[in-house]
């Protein structure tokens, strides 16, 4: 896991105000994350088990947790009963480093309470770098 | 740099010690009990927290892989400078009170070790930070002798027992001289719940199940100091429950209420409403803080009778620590922000001074 906070002055290669290269595409191998700003805003970027690229605000909805401070890991999911447990997602569900709070990468959304969503951003790859966008 | 302009009272901050650093602190006879013999401190909960740090948060702990709270530095730049603290209060890590009575001399020496290792190494470092005098409640006369022995430190401002395992709730008489000592000082008692406090039924099976009831052993600690008479023998002590909550108050102060005007003849030293007792004697950490809307938790204060029951608590570094910009509703009016934050707190730990120093 990388909990490295990418530079602001990397911001300096914006190709538009909102959006902003994060890292270089070998900083960010699969199940890691980077944090970065766009804006104002932080923004945590994960790159999945799977290669994807995920983004969401890098702030807990519950009291503003550093995300991208936490773990990226899997998920108890929904079971039959006591005794039964079933982890799956792995590297797909990021955990605030604060109060244990899970969300899901490819969404945003909290898995105890679906409705709550973290903002969600574009990720793009382009020429070897990792760029975010609203 | 602070990222608010409120005044923070601080009642719960952690600071931690690696039990091998005690070890020069500690009376030469009973050093060996941990260098040689191995002791460790009790712990009876049965599980971790199964949390992204585990105990701590998990920005909290250090590069080298040390405990949160192990580090003025981390502590400073997370807690004190991140949201401007006037005054952290320190609650501690090792306090005898939640242990098994047993080596009870051992272990009163073991409080006098930690409180010096206390105010050499955070104390003394920064003049932000005030303390606790940690006491074995199952030494009495011990507890007493180490309360003589640093009452006129300036910056101690409480007597510190942590709740443990053992079926002697805080109120019976024999802890009362330890009460009766932190009155003729002037120092709040505060009371703290550890990770050898039990529900009313133990242990449960699941950490979520212990940790959803931890307001029950404040519960039980409160009842059990206003009907042994405490308040009643020490009109003015102040005593702060720590890390209990505060949403379980409302419904203790009915119900003890209404069992006084039930049963009162069984306690006939309790002189006044329990309910009058709370809100003349006691303080609730606000920490750990469930979710409320300003109009829940407004709800709440208009219940209590009082909007000074309240002081404001982080628990850093801990996992279930409570942000001072987020934890409580945001929308809350200023004069009562300033009330949990700070006067509430100001208001019993008179030995606080009246302004903070600056910053070191």
């Amino acid at each position: 896991m990388s909990d490295t906070t990418a530079p602001a002055a990397q911001a300096g290669a914006n190709k538009s105000r909102m959006r902003v290269e994060v890292c270089a595409s070998e900083e960010l191998p699969a199940g890691e994350m980077i944090g970065t700003k766009l804006g104002p805003m932080p923004v945590v970027v994960v790159r999945a088990p799977d290669g994807t690229l995920h983004a969401v605000l890098d702030k807990c909805l519950h009291q503003g947790g550093p995300l991208s401070k936490g773990r990226l890991g899997a998920a108890s999911m929904e079971s039959s009963g006591v005794d039964d447990y079933r982890d799956d997602r792995s590297g797909e569900i990021l955990r605030c480093p604060w109060h244990g709070f899970e969300y899901d990468i490819r969404n945003g959304s909290l898995l105890a309470e679906p409705s709550r969503c973290l903002r969600t951003f574009t990720v793009t790859e382009e020429d070897g770098k990792v760029f975010v966008s609203l | 740099m602070s990222t608010t302009a409120l005044s923070i009272i601080d009642t719960d901050i952690h600071e931690r010690a690696e039990l091998d650093a005690l070890v020069p602190y500690l009376d030469k006879r009973f050093r060996h009990y941990i260098t040689e013999a191995g002791w460790v401190p009790d712990r009876v909960l049965p599980y971790t927290q199964l949390t992204a740090g585990g105990l701590d948060r998990a920005d909290a702990k250090t590069a080298d892989g040390r405990p949160g709270g192990s580090d003025l530095g981390m502590l400073q730049e997370q807690v004190l400078d991140e949201y401007g603290h006037e005054w952290g209060i320190l609650t501690g890590w090792l306090n005898a009170s939640a242990f098994h009575p047993g080596w009870a001399e051992f272990k009163t020496a073991l409080m006098t070790a930690y409180n010096d290792w206390q105010i050499e190494n955070w104390l003394d470092k920064d003049d932000r930070l005030v303390g606790s005098i940690h006491v074995n409640i199952h030494d009495p006369k011990g507890a007493v002798r180490e309360i003589e022995r640093l009452a006129d430190h300036p910056r101690m401002v409480q007597v510190m027992l942590y709740i443990g395992p053992t079926d002697s709730p805080f109120g019976d008489p024999i802890y009362h001289p330890v009460y009766d000592a932190a009155a003729r000082h002037n120092l709040v008692l505060g009371i703290h719940h550890s990770e050898n406090s039990r529900t009313a039924l133990g242990f449960h099976r699941y950490f979520i199940e212990w940790h959803t009831l931890v307001p029950q052993v404040f519960m039980s600690e409160v009842v059990s100091l206003v009907f042994n008479g405490v308040f009643d023998k020490h009109p003015d002590l102040k005593v702060i429950m720590i890390e209990g909550g505060f949403s379980y108050v409302p419904h203790l102060m009915w119900k003890m209420d209404q069992q006084y005007r039930e049963l009162r003849a069984e306690v006939p030293w309790v002189k006044r409403m329990p309910s009058d007792i709370v809100r003349e004697q006691i303080r609730f950490a606000t920490q750990p803080v469930e979710e409320f809307t300003w109009e829940q938790f407004s709800q709440l204060i208009d219940q209590m009778g009082s909007d000074e029951l309240l002081c404001f608590s982080t628990d850093y570094p801990h996992w279930d620590f409570d942000s001072p910009l987020e934890a409580l509703p945001t929308d809350m009016p200023d004069d009562l922000k300033r009330k949990i934050f700070s006067e509430n707190a100001r208001a019993i730990y008179e030995r606080l001074p009246a302004k903070a120093p600056a910053a070191a």
